[in-house]
Protein backbone atom coordinates (compact mmCIF):
# COMPACT_ATOMS: atom_id res chain seq x y z
CA UNK A 1 0.00 0.00 0.00
CA UNK A 2 1.44 3.42 -1.21
CA UNK A 3 2.08 6.31 1.06
CA UNK A 4 -0.10 7.89 -1.26
CA UNK A 5 -3.30 6.58 -0.24
CA UNK A 6 -2.89 6.84 2.89
CA UNK A 7 -1.61 10.68 3.55
CA UNK A 8 -3.74 13.50 4.66
CA UNK A 9 -3.37 15.96 1.64
CA UNK A 10 -3.39 19.17 2.09
CA UNK A 11 -1.14 19.43 5.34
CA UNK A 12 -1.73 22.19 7.20
CA UNK A 13 1.63 24.21 7.20
CA UNK A 14 3.41 27.10 8.25
CA UNK A 15 5.92 29.92 7.36
CA UNK A 16 9.38 29.51 8.64
CA UNK A 17 9.58 33.34 9.73
CA UNK A 18 6.30 32.93 11.68
CA UNK A 19 6.48 33.07 15.74
CA UNK A 20 5.85 30.01 17.82
CA UNK A 21 3.24 31.21 19.24
CA UNK A 22 1.00 31.04 15.61
CA UNK A 23 2.44 27.55 15.56
CA UNK A 24 0.66 26.41 19.18
CA UNK A 25 -2.38 28.45 18.01
CA UNK A 26 -2.79 26.11 14.43
CA UNK A 27 -1.52 22.79 16.98
CA UNK A 28 -4.36 23.51 19.65
CA UNK A 29 -7.18 23.92 16.89
CA UNK A 30 -6.01 21.49 14.73
CA UNK A 31 -5.22 18.57 17.34
CA UNK A 32 -1.85 18.20 15.17
CA UNK A 33 1.99 17.70 16.94
CA UNK A 34 3.53 18.45 13.31
CA UNK A 35 3.56 21.40 11.37
CA UNK A 36 5.89 20.81 8.16
CA UNK A 37 7.56 23.87 7.21
CA UNK A 38 7.60 25.22 3.73
CA UNK A 39 9.06 28.19 1.75
CA UNK A 40 6.78 30.40 -0.91
CA UNK A 41 7.13 27.88 -3.08
CA UNK A 42 6.02 24.84 -1.00
CA UNK A 43 9.13 23.33 -0.77
CA UNK A 44 9.89 21.42 2.62
CA UNK A 45 12.67 23.01 4.69
CA UNK A 46 11.88 21.42 7.77
CA UNK A 47 9.17 20.19 10.66
CA UNK A 48 8.24 21.75 14.10
CA UNK A 49 6.98 19.67 16.82
CA UNK A 50 4.58 20.50 19.56
CA UNK A 51 7.61 18.90 21.63
CA UNK A 52 10.50 21.60 20.60
CA UNK A 53 7.53 24.57 21.27
CA UNK A 54 6.82 23.19 24.46
CA UNK A 55 10.33 22.75 25.27
CA UNK A 56 11.29 26.59 24.66
CA UNK A 57 7.43 27.80 26.23
CA UNK A 58 7.03 29.28 29.08
CA UNK A 59 5.72 27.56 32.36
CA UNK A 60 2.97 28.56 33.60
CA UNK A 61 3.67 28.55 36.78
CA UNK A 62 5.95 31.64 36.49
CA UNK A 63 3.74 35.02 37.45
CA UNK A 64 4.22 38.78 37.95
CA UNK A 65 6.90 40.47 36.04
CA UNK A 66 8.74 37.51 35.80
CA UNK A 67 6.54 35.53 33.72
CA UNK A 68 5.42 38.86 31.34
CA UNK A 69 9.54 38.48 31.06
CA UNK A 70 9.61 35.18 30.13
CA UNK A 71 6.29 35.43 27.90
CA UNK A 72 7.96 38.54 25.93
CA UNK A 73 11.26 36.48 25.36
CA UNK A 74 8.91 33.48 24.33
CA UNK A 75 6.80 35.62 21.57
CA UNK A 76 10.38 36.37 19.95
CA UNK A 77 11.28 33.06 18.97
CA UNK A 78 10.26 32.00 15.50
CA UNK A 79 9.62 28.74 13.91
CA UNK A 80 13.12 29.01 12.20
CA UNK A 81 14.58 28.50 15.51
CA UNK A 82 13.52 25.55 16.66
CA UNK A 83 12.37 23.83 13.55
CA UNK A 84 14.14 20.39 12.94
CA UNK A 85 15.77 21.07 9.41
CA UNK A 86 16.19 18.76 6.89
CA UNK A 87 13.87 16.39 8.19
CA UNK A 88 12.80 12.26 7.19
CA UNK A 89 10.17 12.81 4.33
CA UNK A 90 8.60 9.82 2.31
CA UNK A 91 7.57 9.90 -1.19
CA UNK A 92 4.22 8.81 -2.11
CA UNK A 93 5.66 5.97 -3.71
CA UNK A 94 7.13 4.70 -0.94
CA UNK A 95 4.78 2.21 1.08
CA UNK A 96 3.43 1.60 4.65
CA UNK A 97 6.27 -1.25 5.35
CA UNK A 98 8.76 1.58 5.11
CA UNK A 99 6.64 4.07 7.12
CA UNK A 100 6.33 1.55 9.38
CA UNK A 101 10.24 0.33 9.13
CA UNK A 102 11.02 4.10 9.64
CA UNK A 103 8.56 4.92 12.29
CA UNK A 104 10.39 2.52 14.77
CA UNK A 105 13.36 3.43 13.64
CA UNK A 106 13.75 7.29 13.21
CA UNK A 107 11.07 7.39 16.77
CA UNK A 108 9.05 10.23 15.02
CA UNK A 109 5.38 10.55 15.02
CA UNK A 110 4.84 12.29 11.39
CA UNK A 111 6.65 12.16 8.31
CA UNK A 112 6.34 14.98 5.50
CA UNK A 113 5.40 13.69 2.25
CA UNK A 114 7.46 15.23 -0.91
CA UNK A 115 7.38 15.00 -4.08
CA UNK A 116 10.21 14.79 -6.76
CA UNK A 117 11.08 18.36 -6.14
CA UNK A 118 10.79 18.36 -2.99
CA UNK A 119 7.69 20.25 -2.81
CA UNK A 120 5.58 18.94 0.03
CA UNK A 121 2.41 17.28 -1.01
CA UNK A 122 1.12 15.67 2.19
CA UNK A 123 1.77 14.33 6.01
CA UNK A 124 1.64 10.95 7.28
CA UNK A 125 1.16 10.39 10.78
CA UNK A 126 1.12 7.32 13.10
CA UNK A 127 -2.31 7.92 13.92
CA UNK A 128 -3.03 7.27 9.95
CA UNK A 129 -1.07 4.06 10.30
CA UNK A 130 -2.80 2.97 13.21
CA UNK A 131 -6.03 3.56 11.04
CA UNK A 132 -4.80 1.23 8.23
CA UNK A 133 -3.92 -1.53 10.52
CA UNK A 134 -7.06 -1.54 12.40
CA UNK A 135 -8.62 -1.61 8.90
CA UNK A 136 -6.56 -4.55 7.83
CA UNK A 137 -7.22 -6.64 11.19
CA UNK A 138 -11.34 -6.00 10.30
CA UNK A 139 -11.62 -4.91 14.50
CA UNK A 140 -14.63 -2.94 12.93
CA UNK A 141 -15.99 -6.12 11.52
CA UNK A 142 -18.46 -8.58 14.04
CA UNK A 143 -16.47 -11.37 14.27
CA UNK A 144 -14.14 -14.14 16.42
CA UNK A 145 -10.34 -14.45 16.62
CA UNK A 146 -9.17 -18.11 17.02
CA UNK A 147 -5.26 -19.16 17.54
CA UNK A 148 -4.46 -22.77 15.69
CA UNK A 149 -1.11 -24.31 16.48
CA UNK A 150 0.21 -25.98 13.18
CA UNK A 151 3.63 -27.81 11.93
CA UNK A 152 5.37 -25.30 10.16
CA UNK A 153 5.13 -27.33 7.17
CA UNK A 154 3.78 -26.87 3.52
CA UNK A 155 0.07 -27.37 3.37
CA UNK A 156 -1.28 -26.96 6.40
CA UNK A 157 -2.67 -23.46 6.06
CA UNK A 158 -4.58 -24.96 3.24
CA UNK A 159 -5.87 -27.71 5.22
CA UNK A 160 -7.06 -24.70 7.70
CA UNK A 161 -8.69 -22.77 5.03
CA UNK A 162 -10.41 -25.64 3.50
CA UNK A 163 -11.55 -27.08 6.85
CA UNK A 164 -13.04 -23.21 7.66
CA UNK A 165 -14.41 -22.43 4.19
CA UNK A 166 -16.28 -26.26 4.20
CA UNK A 167 -18.34 -24.41 7.28
CA UNK A 168 -19.45 -21.65 5.37
CA UNK A 169 -17.75 -19.21 7.22
CA UNK A 170 -15.83 -16.00 5.84
CA UNK A 171 -12.46 -14.81 6.94
CA UNK A 172 -12.27 -11.17 8.08
CA UNK A 173 -8.18 -11.93 8.17
CA UNK A 174 -5.44 -13.91 9.12
CA UNK A 175 -2.57 -13.69 11.05
CA UNK A 176 0.47 -15.65 11.36
CA UNK A 177 3.10 -15.72 14.41
CA UNK A 178 6.17 -17.49 12.19
CA UNK A 179 7.77 -18.75 15.35
CA UNK A 180 6.17 -20.45 17.95
CA UNK A 181 7.91 -23.62 19.66
CA UNK A 182 10.27 -25.29 17.01
CA UNK A 183 8.38 -26.59 13.95
CA UNK A 184 5.37 -24.64 15.10
CA UNK A 185 3.54 -21.78 14.24
CA UNK A 186 0.61 -20.31 15.22
CA UNK A 187 -2.13 -18.93 12.65
CA UNK A 188 -4.93 -16.72 14.19
CA UNK A 189 -7.98 -16.50 11.79
CA UNK A 190 -10.31 -13.91 12.61
CA UNK A 191 -13.26 -14.96 11.32
CA UNK A 192 -16.95 -13.27 10.68
CA UNK A 193 -19.28 -15.79 12.82
CA UNK A 194 -20.34 -16.07 16.05
CA UNK A 195 -20.82 -19.70 15.23
CA UNK A 196 -17.09 -21.21 16.31
CA UNK A 197 -17.92 -24.13 18.28
CA UNK A 198 -18.32 -26.68 15.64
CA UNK A 199 -15.74 -25.08 13.80
CA UNK A 200 -13.13 -25.68 17.20
CA UNK A 201 -14.39 -29.04 17.34
CA UNK A 202 -13.78 -29.95 13.84
CA UNK A 203 -9.87 -28.48 13.65
CA UNK A 204 -9.71 -30.42 16.73
CA UNK A 205 -10.39 -33.56 15.18
CA UNK A 206 -7.99 -32.96 12.78
CA UNK A 207 -5.26 -32.61 15.21
CA UNK A 208 -4.65 -29.23 15.45
CA UNK A 209 -4.24 -27.55 18.87
CA UNK A 210 -6.71 -24.32 19.72
CA UNK A 211 -4.38 -22.26 21.85
CA UNK A 212 -5.97 -21.39 25.13
CA UNK A 213 -6.52 -17.75 24.50
CA UNK A 214 -4.49 -16.72 27.60
CA UNK A 215 -1.62 -18.19 26.42
CA UNK A 216 -2.02 -16.15 23.02
CA UNK A 217 1.42 -14.41 21.85
CA UNK A 218 1.96 -12.68 18.32
CA UNK A 219 5.32 -14.34 18.37
CA UNK A 220 7.80 -16.40 20.34
CA UNK A 221 10.95 -14.25 18.78
CA UNK A 222 13.29 -13.12 21.83
CA UNK A 223 12.77 -9.16 22.65
CA UNK A 224 14.83 -6.66 22.05
CA UNK A 225 14.58 -5.10 25.21
CA UNK B 1 -44.38 -16.01 46.27
CA UNK B 2 -44.50 -13.26 43.92
CA UNK B 3 -46.65 -13.30 40.69
CA UNK B 4 -44.30 -14.51 37.78
CA UNK B 5 -45.08 -14.92 34.11
CA UNK B 6 -43.54 -17.12 31.51
CA UNK B 7 -44.11 -16.69 28.29
CA UNK B 8 -43.42 -19.88 25.79
CA UNK B 9 -45.10 -20.52 22.82
CA UNK B 10 -44.73 -23.25 20.65
CA UNK B 11 -45.13 -21.12 17.55
CA UNK B 12 -41.02 -20.30 18.91
CA UNK B 13 -40.05 -23.80 17.61
CA UNK B 14 -40.91 -22.56 13.67
CA UNK B 15 -38.01 -20.53 12.96
CA UNK B 16 -36.16 -23.44 11.52
CA UNK B 17 -31.98 -22.99 11.46
CA UNK B 18 -31.64 -26.29 9.59
CA UNK B 19 -29.77 -28.95 11.30
CA UNK B 20 -26.44 -28.34 13.78
CA UNK B 21 -27.25 -24.57 14.15
CA UNK B 22 -26.59 -23.81 18.07
CA UNK B 23 -29.44 -21.53 17.56
CA UNK B 24 -31.97 -24.51 18.16
CA UNK B 25 -35.91 -25.22 18.84
CA UNK B 26 -34.21 -27.82 21.17
CA UNK B 27 -32.84 -24.91 23.15
CA UNK B 28 -36.85 -23.63 24.05
CA UNK B 29 -37.45 -27.03 24.64
CA UNK B 30 -34.76 -27.59 26.67
CA UNK B 31 -35.79 -24.81 28.56
CA UNK B 32 -39.21 -25.61 28.82
CA UNK B 33 -38.27 -29.19 29.86
CA UNK B 34 -36.30 -28.32 32.94
CA UNK B 35 -38.93 -25.57 34.39
CA UNK B 36 -41.42 -28.51 34.11
CA UNK B 37 -39.64 -31.08 35.81
CA UNK B 38 -39.03 -28.43 38.30
CA UNK B 39 -42.91 -28.73 39.25
CA UNK B 40 -42.67 -24.91 38.19
CA UNK B 41 -45.38 -24.55 36.06
CA UNK B 42 -48.50 -24.38 38.57
CA UNK B 43 -47.07 -21.60 40.64
CA UNK B 44 -46.24 -19.15 37.00
CA UNK B 45 -48.83 -17.16 34.83
CA UNK B 46 -48.23 -18.85 31.12
CA UNK B 47 -48.36 -16.07 28.33
CA UNK B 48 -48.84 -16.86 24.89
CA UNK B 49 -47.16 -15.19 21.92
CA UNK B 50 -48.73 -12.28 20.21
CA UNK B 51 -47.86 -11.16 17.09
CA UNK B 52 -46.13 -7.31 17.28
CA UNK B 53 -47.55 -4.21 15.68
CA UNK B 54 -44.82 -3.20 13.04
CA UNK B 55 -45.25 0.50 14.84
CA UNK B 56 -43.58 -0.94 18.20
CA UNK B 57 -40.53 -2.68 15.75
CA UNK B 58 -40.22 0.99 14.01
CA UNK B 59 -39.47 2.05 17.41
CA UNK B 60 -35.84 0.58 16.94
CA UNK B 61 -35.54 -0.52 13.35
CA UNK B 62 -35.70 0.99 9.51
CA UNK B 63 -38.85 0.00 7.94
CA UNK B 64 -36.18 -0.37 4.91
CA UNK B 65 -34.39 -3.05 6.85
CA UNK B 66 -38.09 -4.29 8.03
CA UNK B 67 -39.25 -5.11 5.22
CA UNK B 68 -35.39 -6.34 3.68
CA UNK B 69 -36.15 -9.12 6.35
CA UNK B 70 -39.35 -9.80 5.59
CA UNK B 71 -38.70 -10.43 1.87
CA UNK B 72 -35.80 -12.69 2.56
CA UNK B 73 -38.18 -14.79 4.46
CA UNK B 74 -40.41 -15.29 2.12
CA UNK B 75 -38.09 -15.47 -0.96
CA UNK B 76 -36.90 -19.27 0.24
CA UNK B 77 -33.01 -17.70 1.30
CA UNK B 78 -31.75 -20.02 3.86
CA UNK B 79 -29.12 -16.86 5.36
CA UNK B 80 -30.13 -13.01 5.92
CA UNK B 81 -27.30 -10.61 6.39
CA UNK B 82 -24.39 -13.00 7.80
CA UNK B 83 -24.40 -16.40 7.14
CA UNK B 84 -24.61 -17.27 10.75
CA UNK B 85 -27.74 -15.78 10.47
CA UNK B 86 -30.23 -19.08 9.47
CA UNK B 87 -33.76 -18.51 8.34
CA UNK B 88 -37.01 -20.13 6.54
CA UNK B 89 -40.23 -19.19 5.55
CA UNK B 90 -41.66 -18.90 9.43
CA UNK B 91 -38.48 -16.72 10.60
CA UNK B 92 -40.12 -13.41 10.19
CA UNK B 93 -43.26 -14.08 11.87
CA UNK B 94 -41.60 -16.02 14.39
CA UNK B 95 -39.82 -12.90 14.97
CA UNK B 96 -42.68 -10.99 15.48
CA UNK B 97 -44.34 -12.93 17.88
CA UNK B 98 -41.12 -13.23 20.61
CA UNK B 99 -41.10 -9.20 20.12
CA UNK B 100 -45.35 -9.52 20.62
CA UNK B 101 -45.01 -11.47 23.57
CA UNK B 102 -42.58 -9.65 25.32
CA UNK B 103 -44.40 -6.65 25.39
CA UNK B 104 -47.53 -7.99 26.47
CA UNK B 105 -45.33 -9.50 29.61
CA UNK B 106 -43.96 -5.98 29.86
CA UNK B 107 -47.84 -4.84 29.57
CA UNK B 108 -49.02 -7.26 32.60
CA UNK B 109 -45.70 -5.92 34.18
CA UNK B 110 -46.59 -2.59 34.21
CA UNK B 111 -50.06 -3.30 34.86
CA UNK B 112 -49.48 -4.75 38.25
CA UNK B 113 -50.75 -8.17 36.97
CA UNK B 114 -47.13 -9.36 37.08
CA UNK B 115 -44.37 -8.88 39.00
CA UNK B 116 -41.50 -10.09 37.02
CA UNK B 117 -41.85 -12.08 33.72
CA UNK B 118 -39.05 -14.53 32.19
CA UNK B 119 -39.50 -14.55 27.84
CA UNK B 120 -38.06 -17.38 26.29
CA UNK B 121 -38.37 -16.36 22.93
CA UNK B 122 -36.72 -17.13 19.65
CA UNK B 123 -35.39 -15.69 17.72
CA UNK B 124 -32.69 -13.81 20.22
CA UNK B 125 -32.12 -9.83 19.60
CA UNK B 126 -29.38 -8.35 21.25
CA UNK B 127 -26.73 -8.72 18.30
CA UNK B 128 -29.45 -7.12 16.17
CA UNK B 129 -28.97 -3.49 14.78
CA UNK B 130 -31.02 -0.65 13.30
CA UNK B 131 -30.27 -1.59 9.80
CA UNK B 132 -29.08 -5.42 10.16
CA UNK B 133 -29.37 -8.80 11.57
CA UNK B 134 -26.22 -10.37 12.90
CA UNK B 135 -25.40 -13.04 15.25
CA UNK B 136 -28.89 -15.04 14.89
CA UNK B 137 -30.90 -11.99 15.83
CA UNK B 138 -33.00 -9.83 13.60
CA UNK B 139 -35.30 -8.03 15.81
CA UNK B 140 -33.98 -6.46 19.08
CA UNK B 141 -35.99 -7.81 21.29
CA UNK B 142 -34.64 -5.68 24.49
CA UNK B 143 -34.48 -2.69 23.04
CA UNK B 144 -37.83 -2.62 21.14
CA UNK B 145 -38.88 -3.43 25.11
CA UNK B 146 -37.23 -0.91 26.47
CA UNK B 147 -38.79 1.56 23.76
CA UNK B 148 -42.18 0.31 24.63
CA UNK B 149 -41.77 1.47 28.48
CA UNK B 150 -40.46 4.89 27.28
CA UNK B 151 -43.43 5.44 24.94
CA UNK B 152 -46.60 3.61 26.06
CA UNK B 153 -45.94 3.67 29.74
CA UNK B 154 -43.70 6.86 30.45
CA UNK B 155 -40.73 5.23 31.89
CA UNK B 156 -37.83 7.68 32.25
CA UNK B 157 -35.11 5.01 33.39
CA UNK B 158 -34.88 1.80 32.21
CA UNK B 159 -32.08 -0.83 33.06
CA UNK B 160 -31.13 -3.52 30.82
CA UNK B 161 -28.42 -5.96 32.38
CA UNK B 162 -27.18 -8.26 29.59
CA UNK B 163 -24.80 -11.16 31.18
CA UNK B 164 -25.28 -13.00 27.85
CA UNK B 165 -21.42 -13.86 27.22
CA UNK B 166 -21.29 -12.07 24.01
CA UNK B 167 -21.83 -8.34 23.95
CA UNK B 168 -25.13 -6.94 22.80
CA UNK B 169 -23.74 -4.98 20.25
CA UNK B 170 -27.35 -3.72 19.00
CA UNK B 171 -28.61 -2.69 22.62
CA UNK B 172 -25.71 -0.59 23.45
CA UNK B 173 -25.83 0.87 19.41
CA UNK B 174 -29.33 1.68 19.67
CA UNK B 175 -29.05 3.44 23.19
CA UNK B 176 -25.52 5.12 23.14
CA UNK B 177 -27.30 8.71 23.18
CA UNK B 178 -29.76 8.22 25.39
CA UNK B 179 -29.19 8.68 28.80
CA UNK B 180 -32.60 7.23 30.20
CA UNK B 181 -31.83 3.62 29.29
CA UNK B 182 -28.85 2.25 31.04
CA UNK B 183 -26.84 -0.46 28.91
CA UNK B 184 -24.56 -2.38 31.26
CA UNK B 185 -22.97 -5.61 30.11
CA UNK B 186 -20.67 -8.30 31.15
CA UNK B 187 -19.49 -10.26 28.14
CA UNK B 188 -16.33 -11.98 27.40
CA UNK B 189 -13.73 -9.54 26.50
CA UNK B 190 -14.03 -8.80 22.61
CA UNK B 191 -10.68 -9.63 21.71
CA UNK B 192 -11.56 -13.11 22.38
CA UNK B 193 -15.30 -13.50 21.43
CA UNK B 194 -18.37 -12.34 19.14
CA UNK B 195 -18.88 -9.95 17.82
CA UNK B 196 -15.97 -7.82 18.91
CA UNK B 197 -17.22 -4.51 20.69
CA UNK B 198 -18.28 -4.07 23.92
CA UNK B 199 -14.27 -2.68 25.48
CA UNK B 200 -14.30 -0.92 28.40
CA UNK B 201 -13.85 2.30 27.21
CA UNK B 202 -17.31 2.08 25.15
CA UNK B 203 -18.94 4.79 27.65
CA UNK B 204 -21.66 6.05 25.26
CA UNK B 205 -21.78 9.13 23.22
CA UNK B 206 -23.08 12.58 23.56
CA UNK B 207 -25.90 13.24 25.83
CA UNK B 208 -25.47 9.56 26.66
CA UNK B 209 -22.21 9.15 27.66
CA UNK B 210 -22.10 7.33 31.27
CA UNK B 211 -24.86 5.39 30.57
CA UNK B 212 -23.50 2.24 28.37
CA UNK B 213 -21.24 0.06 30.91
CA UNK B 214 -19.08 -2.60 29.35
CA UNK B 215 -17.33 -5.08 31.67
CA UNK B 216 -14.98 -7.72 29.71
CA UNK B 217 -14.08 -11.13 31.19
CA UNK B 218 -11.43 -12.90 30.00
CA UNK B 219 -11.21 -16.24 29.03
CA UNK B 220 -11.09 -19.19 31.97
CA UNK B 221 -12.37 -16.48 34.21
CA UNK B 222 -15.84 -17.91 36.28
CA UNK B 223 -17.51 -17.60 39.59
CA UNK B 224 -15.04 -15.09 41.50
CA UNK B 225 -14.50 -13.23 38.82
CA UNK B 226 -18.28 -12.50 38.04
CA UNK B 227 -18.82 -12.03 41.53
CA UNK B 228 -16.63 -9.72 42.43
CA UNK B 229 -17.82 -7.10 39.36
CA UNK B 230 -21.37 -7.82 40.25
CA UNK B 231 -20.53 -6.31 44.08
CA UNK B 232 -17.51 -3.50 43.23
CA UNK B 233 -19.27 -2.28 39.46
CA UNK B 234 -22.64 -3.24 38.64
CA UNK B 235 -24.48 -2.97 42.24
CA UNK B 236 -23.15 0.35 43.13
CA UNK B 237 -23.66 1.67 39.37
CA UNK B 238 -27.15 0.69 38.97
CA UNK B 239 -27.82 1.79 41.64
CA UNK B 240 -26.63 4.79 41.21
CA UNK B 241 -29.06 4.83 38.44
CA UNK B 242 -32.15 3.82 39.98
CA UNK B 243 -33.85 2.29 37.09
CA UNK B 244 -38.08 2.31 37.08
CA UNK B 245 -37.58 -1.06 35.65
CA UNK B 246 -35.22 -3.70 34.80
CA UNK B 247 -34.80 -5.46 31.73
CA UNK B 248 -32.51 -8.62 31.19
CA UNK B 249 -30.89 -9.97 28.57
CA UNK B 250 -30.54 -13.35 29.60
CA UNK B 251 -27.89 -15.62 27.73
CA UNK B 252 -26.60 -18.66 29.29
CA UNK B 253 -23.72 -19.49 27.24
CA UNK B 254 -21.21 -18.09 29.88
CA UNK B 255 -21.66 -21.66 31.47
CA UNK B 256 -18.80 -23.92 32.04
CA UNK B 257 -20.45 -26.21 29.54
CA UNK B 258 -21.03 -23.83 26.96
CA UNK B 259 -18.43 -24.23 23.96
CA UNK B 260 -19.71 -21.42 22.69
CA UNK B 261 -17.58 -18.82 24.88
CA UNK B 262 -14.09 -19.75 27.43
CA UNK B 263 -16.05 -18.14 30.15
CA UNK B 264 -16.05 -20.75 33.01
CA UNK B 265 -19.50 -19.53 34.95
CA UNK B 266 -21.05 -22.56 36.82
CA UNK B 267 -24.92 -22.92 37.64
CA UNK B 268 -24.72 -21.57 40.96
CA UNK B 269 -22.74 -18.74 39.73
CA UNK B 270 -25.35 -17.71 37.47
CA UNK B 271 -27.67 -18.11 40.38
CA UNK B 272 -26.16 -15.51 42.45
CA UNK B 273 -25.83 -13.14 39.43
CA UNK B 274 -29.48 -13.20 38.99
CA UNK B 275 -30.49 -12.92 42.69
CA UNK B 276 -28.63 -10.02 42.90
CA UNK B 277 -29.90 -8.51 39.88
CA UNK B 278 -33.33 -9.06 41.69
CA UNK B 279 -32.43 -7.90 44.37
CA UNK B 280 -31.68 -4.64 42.68
CA UNK B 281 -35.13 -4.42 41.15
CA UNK B 282 -37.01 -4.80 44.50
CA UNK B 283 -34.59 -1.96 45.64
CA UNK B 284 -35.38 0.89 42.94
CA UNK B 285 -38.15 -0.44 39.94
CA UNK B 286 -40.79 -1.84 42.39
CA UNK B 287 -39.46 -5.58 41.50
CA UNK B 288 -40.46 -4.86 38.03
CA UNK B 289 -38.30 -7.18 35.74
CA UNK B 290 -38.41 -8.24 32.36
CA UNK B 291 -36.09 -10.94 32.04
CA UNK B 292 -35.68 -12.14 28.17
CA UNK B 293 -33.53 -14.99 26.72
CA UNK B 294 -30.81 -14.47 24.12
CA UNK B 295 -28.52 -16.75 23.97
CA UNK B 296 -27.07 -20.42 25.76
CA UNK B 297 -26.42 -23.49 23.61
CA UNK B 298 -25.62 -26.66 26.06
CA UNK B 299 -28.76 -28.18 25.67
CA UNK B 300 -27.81 -30.63 28.76
CA UNK B 301 -27.19 -27.70 30.76
CA UNK B 302 -30.16 -25.66 29.85
CA UNK B 303 -33.01 -27.07 31.91
CA UNK B 304 -31.70 -26.16 34.98
CA UNK B 305 -30.19 -23.02 34.63
CA UNK B 306 -33.83 -21.69 33.33
CA UNK B 307 -35.74 -23.81 36.02
CA UNK B 308 -32.90 -22.21 38.40
CA UNK B 309 -33.61 -18.48 36.85
CA UNK B 310 -37.46 -18.62 37.07
CA UNK B 311 -37.44 -20.27 40.69
CA UNK B 312 -35.35 -16.90 41.62
CA UNK B 313 -38.06 -14.95 39.67
CA UNK B 314 -40.80 -17.03 42.13
CA UNK B 315 -39.00 -15.69 45.08
CA UNK B 316 -37.71 -12.61 44.39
Amino acid sequence: MFISKIMTKNAVTIDINADISQAREIMSENKFRHLPVVDESNFLIGIVTDRDIRSVSPSSHISGDMGMETLKRFSGIKIKDIMIKNPVALSPLDTLQDALILLQKERFGAFPVIDEQKKLIGIVSVRDILREFINVLGLEEPGTLLCIIAENKLGQMKKIVDAITEEHVSFGSVLVARYWEKGKRAIFPYLLTQNIAPLKRKLKNMGYTILDPMDWYMDHLPQND
Amino acid sequence: MKKTGFLYDERYLRHDTSPNHPESPERLKAIYQGIKDADLLPKLTLIQARRAELKWIETVHSKNYIKRFEAACHSGDSTFDYPDNQICAETFETALLAVGGILDAVRLVMTGKLDNVFCAVRPPGHHAEYEGALGFCYFNNIAIAARYLQIEWGIQRVGIVDFDVHHGNGTQHIFEEDPTVFYYSIHQHPTFAFPGTGRVFETGNGEGIGTTRNYPVLPGQGDKEYQGLVERDLVPVLSAFSPEVILVSAGFDAHVDDDMSDIHLSTQGYSRLMQRIVALAALYSDGRLISVLEGGYCIERLPELAANHVEILLNA
